[in-house]
């Protein structure tokens, strides 16, 4: 489950407010009944898409307000009929059953395109292998040269699968907890260099530019290499042909790490710069493109469990992703052991 | 042509004949053991120059086995390791191993380890009062460093940092070791401070410090520092 932030219970609420008022409008025209089953609708509009906590919150809302505004006494918390507390006990049954119901629906939806995604990016690279090394035990006749072409493509998917489960690993302890984060003094130079070592020797057209007097940063390395990776290699991809080159850049702000990396591309539409850090998101004009939308969205993960901040947008001559991650820590270097 | 006797200790066939495969072709000859007991059993009656270990093995500890056979000969360990236990690693290391090389890993990779490795143990002599690497030269009595024949401006810990690692050439160097010998005992949980000076170093003596060649980075494990010159 991802986060529940507070934004979505803002129209819930507001429903609840309006509810409330047009009740209070019509109380004697619609009856006690009707009254109930009004201030059901905030209690199943959070359900669908809450978590229990939310649920439960509006639910006490709702249950309140109706025994409040239209239980007798009104205006008061006492219940003079009890029958009203089985009303109140029934909200919450509502609410609890069909938010057990939504998260496992969602749940099961998640799997399926975790599963989709998952069997297209690992047979792939995994069909390669099994099929490459096939024509090297079958064929006698090859040329030495497709040979060395077929078993470096058979290296090739190696290497994506490798690093497809690598995100997934990394992923996996970001999702389980955020008690598995191992958080050190971290290096960004080095971890940037850690990050294009993976790519060996395709990195020749990187330029980057790092503040030169950079502080070490609090946080998760292995996390950050990871995050590293997947955006180098996200904008290797969607570099297309062009020969103008991907920039890194490393910036130190106030109170912020800020991290951009820029690549050349055409321009892409809003509404797909802010889909692209969700799960397994992926435009679609890119469907030829080797990848997964894993990639993206774990580093939104990443980003996230260091509570930063990650979009894309359209720049000159392509699309720039900028990740700004807050200094939580400061580190003040021991000037005593540099001399 | 080298014809020394690499022992493989692994148990997963798949890898140990790729490993084989790998290690004749660069003129090795090879004895596989899939166990510990067989593998201290071939070490006794066979003298291997080399051992290259798995660190999960169905009969036990990795470890105690390096200990055994540092007990007897300095012969060159390579661990060969899955990615997620960098602790382990560490403790290889610490135990005695020389170096390791992470599933999965290419031939290129593995016979850097084994050369370096060997290189180290037929015995380094520190030649008296300067050393080479690449474009680097450090000079131990007048306490100088020169990159490309211009003398560096490096601080007396930067210095330091230098020398140990120019020292300890084309080896893993644990975080904690390095900690150990630059800073001194009680600081081996001092990382910032290696990661700080790591960082300060290179921008001084790495062309690019971004794509660092000397100092490199063993992640969560310590550093390398690559010399090239063949007469180490």
């Amino acid at each position: 489950m991802t986060h529940f932030s507070y934004k979505n219970y803002i129209i819930p609420i507001f429903l609840q407010l309006t509810i409330t008022g047009f009740g209070m409008l019509f109380t004697d025209a619609l009856g006690m009944v009707n009254m109930a089953l009004i201030h059901l609708i905030p209690v199943l509009v959070i359900a669908v898409y809450g978590d229990m906590k939310a649920t439960m919150l509006i639910t006490t809302i709702s249950v309140i307000l109706f025994d409040v505004l239209y239980v007798p006494p009104k205006y008061s918390f006492s219940v003079h009929d009890l029958l009203y507390v089985w009303s109140f006990i029934l909200f919450y049954a509502v609410g609890y059953i069909i938010t057990f119901q939504a998260i496992r629906l969602r749940s099961n939806a998640i799997k399926d395109i975790l599963l989709n995604t998952l069997s297209h990016d690992l047979k792939t690279p995994l069909a390669s292998i099994l099929g490459n090394a096939a024509i090297l035990l079958k064929e006698k006749s090859i040329s030495e040269a497709d040979k060395e072409e077929i078993a470096h493509q058979i290296k090739r998917s190696g290497i994506q699968m490798n690093r497809l489960i690598q995100t997934l690993l990394d992923s996996a302890r970001i999702q389980n907890s955020k008690a598995f984060m191992r958080y050190e003094w971290c290096d960004i130079q080095d971890i940037i260099g850690i990050a294009l070592q993976e790519f060996n020797r395709d990195d020749k057209g990187i330029r980057i530019a790092i503040d030169h007097d950079l502080p070490l940063y609090w946080g998760d390395e292995a996390l950050l290499i990871r995050l590293m990776v997947n955006l180098i290699d996200n904008a290797m991809k969607y570099s297309g042909y062009s020969s103008s080159p991907i920039r890194i850049s490393v910036t130190m702000q106030t109170s912020e790490i800020i991290i951009t990396v820029f690549n050349p591309s055409d321009p892409i539409p809003k509404t797909d710069l802010r889909d692209m850090f969700e799960k397994f998101y992926r435009l679609d004009s890119t469907g030829d493109i080797k990848g997964s939308g894993i990639g993206l969205s774990i580093c939104k993960e990443i980003v996230d469990a260091h509570n930063g901040y990650i979009e894309a947008y359209n720049a000159e001559g392509g699309i720039e992703v900028r990740v700004a991650l807050p200094i939580e820590k400061l580190y003040t270097s021991n000037k005593e052991y540099i001399s | 042509m080298t014809k020394d006797l690499v022992l493989i200790v692994e148990d997963d066939l798949a890898i140990s004949k790729m490993l084989h495969y790998m290690l004749k072709q660069d003129g090795y000859k090879c004895m596989i053991s899939e166990n510990l007991k067989n593998a201290l059993r071939t070490f006794q009656t066979h003298n291997p120059e080399i051992i290259l270990l798995d660190l999960g093995l169905p009969d036990g500890d990795g470890k105690s086995f390096i200990k055994t056979v540092r007990k007897e000969t300095t012969i060159p360990i390579i661990v060969v390791s899955a990615r997620h236990d960098e602790q382990e690693i560490v403790a290889a290391l610490d135990a005695g191993a020389d170096d390791y090389v992470i599933k999965p890993f290419s031939d290129i990779e593995l016979s850097a380890r084994i050369r370096s490795a060997q290189r180290r143990s037929i015995g380094v002599s520190p030649s008296h009062d300067s050393i080479v690497c690449g474009d680097i030269i450090l000079e131990l009595d007048a306490l100088v460093v020169y990159k490309k024949g211009i003398a560096l401006n490096l601080t007396p810990t930067e210095f330091n940092l230098l020398k140990y690692f120019m020292m300890h050439p084309n080896q893993v160097l644990t975080h904690a070791n390095v900690l150990k010998e630059v800073w001194g005992v009680g600081y081996q949980n001092e990382m910032h401070y290696l990661r700080t000076f790591v960082n300060s170093l290179r921008k001084k003596i790495e062309d690019d410090s971004s794509r660092p060649h000397y100092i490199v980075t063993q992640m969560r494990v310590g550093y390398r520092f690559n010399c090239e010159n063949e007469k180490l």
